[in-house]
């Protein structure tokens, strides 16, 4: 287990280097370790590398790679988060339509124009969250109301049925305004472009923190695996920490999508991956999905922004791309049973 | 040696007063009250829909209830969900799984209380060499290691049976522990729980639907039908069957009639 660990440590590092290393430029190891060592720890100013090379390193590549880093993985924990405790390997925020709520949140903002007093910048993820937050409780709580046990079809159903509606009214509101419509489509695509240390510096620190909570929960995600009832018997709180969770998991979602738009299917896949390799336990599942989830976003954006260059597709057009068939497998794989 | 006393003096185990309870709007148990002492093995029979596993749950917290029911004196609708869960464990009757964990994870995850704090407290020895004991104490010991999706129903029952064990609780639950047990483990889980029973005044509550079993196991039955206590009493009063006729009477004679009347009229189809 732990050389597991270690390997996909090592495995995030590449992939990190990786992505900043390929694209339009190529640019080799050695002036990246340069140039972060020169900026980070100020060891041996500029490493004779010349200002565009280091723009692009420090400027365009790094946050890019950072940004995508995070929010695939605060996707992936909040899908694992959303699959324990809905016990349902197929939940995930996308599936249920807190994605396309967050996206509807950040829609408005965009359109109208606000801008909280004091909250400024973070006004865009505060309405992402609050969105993603009400979608989700709309669609959990319209399955409840549907079908008390919470069946596997009903969720993927009410859920689908929300994103498609709030998806509508996104696609309503970015033709009646017409002069947005170009940054309504990229939200509802995903796109890292443009991403700079602002975005990072705001969005790095808040995933952070969401997931380092996450990680206090880790036992309580195992047990509500078992189902409420169950959870109840061993002593948890299951009415409180489903919330607690279920929050969580919400925020992490609505605050990815406020800055990177919607980006399907990483919360589905990186879980499930990480429980067919490593186990099911949620001490094991929680940081390395966050680290799979990551590298997954990584190397989507990777070929996202390179395979049509100049150009670039947006990257949850690449994640969708795997990520559909792979819904299809696992939903069909497991009605097979 | 049964001891029936309503009161001893002291709190006992458990109390039960005028408990109803049910689902939506439909009463399942109408006013239920008994006492448990400590060390008791009691079985709860009864025929289908009674209220019998509804009844554990409400014991267990796990649905509202109406009247009181006390824990060592303390009414449990002030208690918290640990403090219960520390008291109390429960083997349901279906358990689902949908993520496959291994054997001694889950039955880990019984120590749940003892080691709160997420991923920052991982087990201590005396966690881990607790439930290796408890695996050990079902006959586990050789699948510790499989994923509990690739077991038998028999292994399953027995894995949360552990996991019940490992939570190291006063009183144990056992919504149909026999279920899905072949006749050797039916006898060694009783067994076994005998032992614990005498082992520092621990409970044990049980529904069983096997008559026989209750009355080889039990050294109390509460008798239920149709959410109502027919007869609490010790094992032997239930030994000449007139209790049990009239609670499972109607059921079973219906149930023989009519088989026997489908099977007379076959039988006059197949002479004609």
């Amino acid at each position: 287990m732990k050389i597991k660990v270690v390997f996909a440590l090592l495995g995030s590092i590449i992939i990190c280097m990786l992505g900043i290393a390929i694209g339009s430029v190529l640019i080799p190891f050695n002036d990246i370790i340069a140039v972060i060592g020169s900026k980070v720890l100020g060891t041996a100013k500029d490493a004779g590398i010349d200002k565009v090379t280091l723009s692009i390193i420090w400027d365009m590549r790094i946050p890019r790679v950072l940004m995508a880093f995070a929010v695939g993985a605060a996707l992936s924990v909040s899908g694992a988060i959303m699959q324990s405790t809905l016990k349902n390997p197929l939940a995930s925020s996308y599936t249920l339509g807190v994605s396309s709520g967050a996206a509807f949140g950040a829609g408005i903002v965009i359109t109208a124009g606000l801008t909280l007093p004091i909250l400024g910048f973070l006004t865009l993820p505060l309405a992402g969250f609050i969105f993603g937050m009400l979608t989700v409780l709309g669609a959990v709580a319209f399955a409840a109301s549907m079908d008390r046990s919470m069946d596997t079809n009903t969720i993927i159903l009410s859920g689908m049925v929300f994103s498609l509606f709030v998806n509508a009214m996104l696609t309503l509101m970015s033709s009646l305004k017409r002069e947005d419509a170009q940054k309504l489509i990229m939200w509802q695509m995903g796109s890292f472009s443009q991403k700079s240390w602002v975005h990072v510096m705001i969005f790095l620190p808040i995933a952070f923190i969401l997931i380092f909570f996450t990680l206090f929960y880790v036992r309580e995600l195992d047990l509500l695996t078992f189902g409420e009832e169950h959870a109840k018997a061993a002593g948890v709180d299951a009415n409180k920490v489903k919330w607690i969770l279920l929050g969580l998991s919400s925020a992490l979602t609505g605050c990815a999508v406020s800055f990177s738009g919607v980006i399907g299917f990483v919360d589905l896949v990186a879980p499930h991956v990480v429980r067919k390799i490593y186990g099911s336990s949620h001490r094991i599942v929680v940081p390395i999905s966050a680290i799979f989830g990551g590298c997954f976003m990584v190397v989507a954006d990777l070929i996202a922004r390179t395979i049509i260059s100049p150009s670039e597709l947006p990257v949850g057009a690449v994640t969708a791309l795997v990520g559909a068939p792979f819904f299809g497998y696992v939903y069909f794989s497991g009605r097979k049973r | 040696m049964c001891i029936f006393q309503e009161e001893r003096g002291d709190e006992g185990m458990l109390r039960l007063e005028n408990v109803r309870c049910g689902y939506d709007e439909i009463e399942v148990i109408k006013g239920v009250s008994f006492h448990v002492n400590k060390g008791d093995k009691i079985c709860i029979i009864g025929p289908n829909g009674c209220g019998k596993s509804t009844l554990l749950k409400a014991i267990a917290g796990l649905i509202k209830s109406d009247g009181e029911i006390y824990l060592s004196g303390i009414p449990i609708r002030k208690m918290k969900r640990a403090e219960i869960a520390s008291k109390i464990a429960m083997l349901r009757q279906n358990e689902t799984i949908y993520f496959p964990y291994t054997v001694f994870e889950t039955v880990l995850l019984g120590r749940y209380l003892h080691m709160k704090g997420g991923i920052f407290r991982s087990p201590s020895k005396y966690d881990r060499d607790f439930v290796l004991e408890c695996i050990d104490r079902v006959g586990l010991s050789d699948v510790k290691d499989r994923q509990i999706n690739t077991l038998s129903g028999g292994q399953l029952q027995r894995v949360f049976l552990a996991k019940a064990l490992a939570q190291e609780p006063d009183l144990i639950l056992l919504d149909e522990p026999t279920n899905h047990l072949d006749l050797k483990y039916q006898i060694e889980l009783m067994e076994y729980l005998n032992q614990w029973t005498q082992k520092d005044g621990h409970t044990v509550i049980g529904v069983l639907h096997d008559i026989n079993l209750a009355m080889h196991f039990a050294d109390k039955i509460l008798l239920l039908s149709d959410g109502k206590i027919t007869k609490y009493g010790c094992t032997n009063n239930f030994v000449d069957g007139k209790l049990l006729e009239q609670a499972y009477h109607m059921d079973i004679k219906s149930y023989m009639q009519n088989s026997l009347k489908i099977w007379e009229e076959s039988a006059v189809k197949r002479t004609v």
